[in-house]
């Protein structure tokens, strides 16, 4: 089969970098990837089938993470790559070098979403006027995860400290009078019990749901 | 002796710790011991992690009786909300060998692991089982001359047996040795509202707060007795927000603890009852006197 054969010469060309692939019916076939390997896939497609044509990219604002879809195709059969990258970098790689035909869609692209293609060769408006307003892009969200505001503080403190209810100064203080210690036995009182609770949590999909940045211990979104 | 580890949990030590306090000193003085659960963490919160990662929510809880289990002790919490999320994942641990598996599978990884040998109990039910009401009554030296009204949080209706008036009813026995009048308002299983204020604020504070209050009121009540820390920040934290709709009741909340040390003969000032957002040195000043 055609579409098995092209999942297995991609896993082959780009390795741990393809994350998972499918082929939901007769020619389709979608492979996730790594986003820093998007344009190695690319090239890897281009070299092995001279029949290939570029197609369009689809661009999903999913409210934490943008979702490009970059659709060829090959001999009869659609194949699509996916990447996800998070909002805050905002960037896509151009592969018009590579295929020129994704010129006009990396345009459009960053016309109605506000993302930064890198290395385009002519990056100017497409659709929008020169003169629209950076921040006013159609078809951009906000940056915003799962959770509605009123949960937001609680999942925050949930994953970074393992405790819904951090300790005020005021209470270590009342604590301490009382003859209590100043906070109690939690996790987060002992480096180690606080790196096992994170190594946990890490592992099931909870943080990533709610779209913590583990690096600053915060929600991405406010 | 009667041992058990002890839950905190979050928002007593950190919000209300004059209910850690008032528990302490309950535990010292009826010769229950206690041991603190080091290392542990929220219990978790059951309504963003269990709608959003079951098997993260199971995994924290599974790390939490971990703890107990490996001090080869059953667990008592103060808090109702702990309670019932404890006890469920315990219960799903227990019966459900797949869950129980794929969460070893992580613990497996810290260097821990859940056997289910253990059992969660609220507090209520080891004052009024395990230690008894006779014990307690004996330990009662000032019998409380106050008019009060229940409010036993719904997460104490949630019990393996079935009989959801089981640790309700256990609670208001409890409350009754202190000496206080419970008075019957009629709304006692009537939700405080607290969940429904990160959804709708108008209709937890009008709708579910406000006719519990009212009547409270109306049937005499002086105080509100809990157990629960959340539903006791929904009736403090809650009547200083409907005074902002022009509604005003200083209805005080005491804890079933910080009621039972009052009735051993602890003072207001020892157990920090000051550290109630609520009116409450209008019922210190009744049961102390001036």
């Amino acid at each position: 089969m055609k579409e098995k054969e092209i999942i297995e010469y991609m896993r082959g060309e780009l390795g741990s970098n393809i994350l998972d692939a499918c082929t939901p019916r007769e020619r389709r076939v979608f492979i996730n990837i790594r986003p820093e390997a998007l344009r190695r896939a690319v090239e890897a497609l281009k070299r092995k089938y001279s029949t290939l044509r570029f197609i369009t990219i689809s661009t999903v604002d999913g409210g934490l993470n943008f979702e490009f879809l970059h659709h060829f195709h090959v001999d009869g059969i659609v194949v699509t790559l996916r990447s996800v990258k998070p909002k805050e970098e905002n960037v896509l790689e151009s592969i018009t070098d590579i295929v020129p035909a994704a010129n006009f869609i990396e345009r459009e692209i960053a016309d109605l979403f506000g993302v930064k293609v890198m290395n385009h060769p002519k990056m100017r408006n497409l659709i929008l006027t020169e003169d629209w307003a950076e921040d006013k892009r159609p078809l951009r969200k906000p940056l915003k995860g799962i959770l509605p505001p009123q949960a937001r503080r609680v999942a925050e403190s949930l994953i970074s400290m393992g405790c819904v209810a951090p300790v005020s100064r005021f209470i270590e203080r009342k604590r301490e009078a009382a003859g209590l210690p100043k906070t109690p036995p939690f996790a987060f009182a002992n480096k180690e019990d606080m790196k096992e609770l994170h190594g946990i949590i890490k592992e099931t999909s909870l943080s990533e749901k709610v779209g913590f940045d583990w690096e600053n211990k915060r929600l991405r979104y406010r | 002796m009667v041992k058990y580890a002890l839950f905190l949990g979050c928002q007593i030590p950190m919000r209300i710790p004059s209910v850690e306090i008032a528990s302490r000193r309950v535990f010292e003085r009826i010769g229950l011991e206690t041991v603190d659960l080091k290392g542990y963490s929220c219990c978790p919160e059951p309504v963003i992690s269990r709608l959003l990662d079951k098997t993260g929510q199971l995994t924290v809880s599974a790390r939490n009786l971990a703890l107990a289990e490996k001090l080869g002790l059953d667990i008592m919490t103060l808090c109702n909300g702990c309670y019932e999320t404890l006890l469920e994942a315990n219960e799903t641990l227990k019966h459900e060998s797949e869950e129980m598996l794929q969460t070893n599978k992580i613990l497996e990884n810290y260097g821990r692991k859940y056997r289910g040998l253990i059992e969660v109990k609220h507090v209520v039910e080891v004052l009024y089982e395990d230690i008894g009401v006779d014990k307690i009554r004996e330990c009662v030296i000032k019998p409380l001359k106050i008019r009060v009204a229940m409010h036993y949080g719904c997460h104490l209706y949630r019990d393996l047996s079935g009989n959801i008036m089981r640790k309700p009813e256990m609670m208001k026995k409890l409350t009754s040795l202190t000496g206080v009048e419970i008075v019957d308002y009629g709304l006692e299983r009537l939700c405080c509202g607290y969940p429904s204020m990160q959804v709708d604020e108008e209709f937890a504070l009008t709708h579910r707060l406000l006719p519990k209050i009212k009547k409270m009121i109306e049937a005499g009540a002086e105080a509100v007795v809990l157990t629960c820390p959340a539903c006791t920040i929904q009736f403090e934290t809650g009547q200083i927000l409907l005074r902002e709709r022009g509604v005003r009741y200083d209805l005080p909340c005491i804890n079933i603890m910080e009621l039972l040390a009052l009735s051993f003969g602890f003072s207001s000032r020892d157990l920090h009852l000051e550290l109630h957002r609520g009116p409450i040195s209008r019922l210190i000043k009744k049961v102390e006197g001036d």
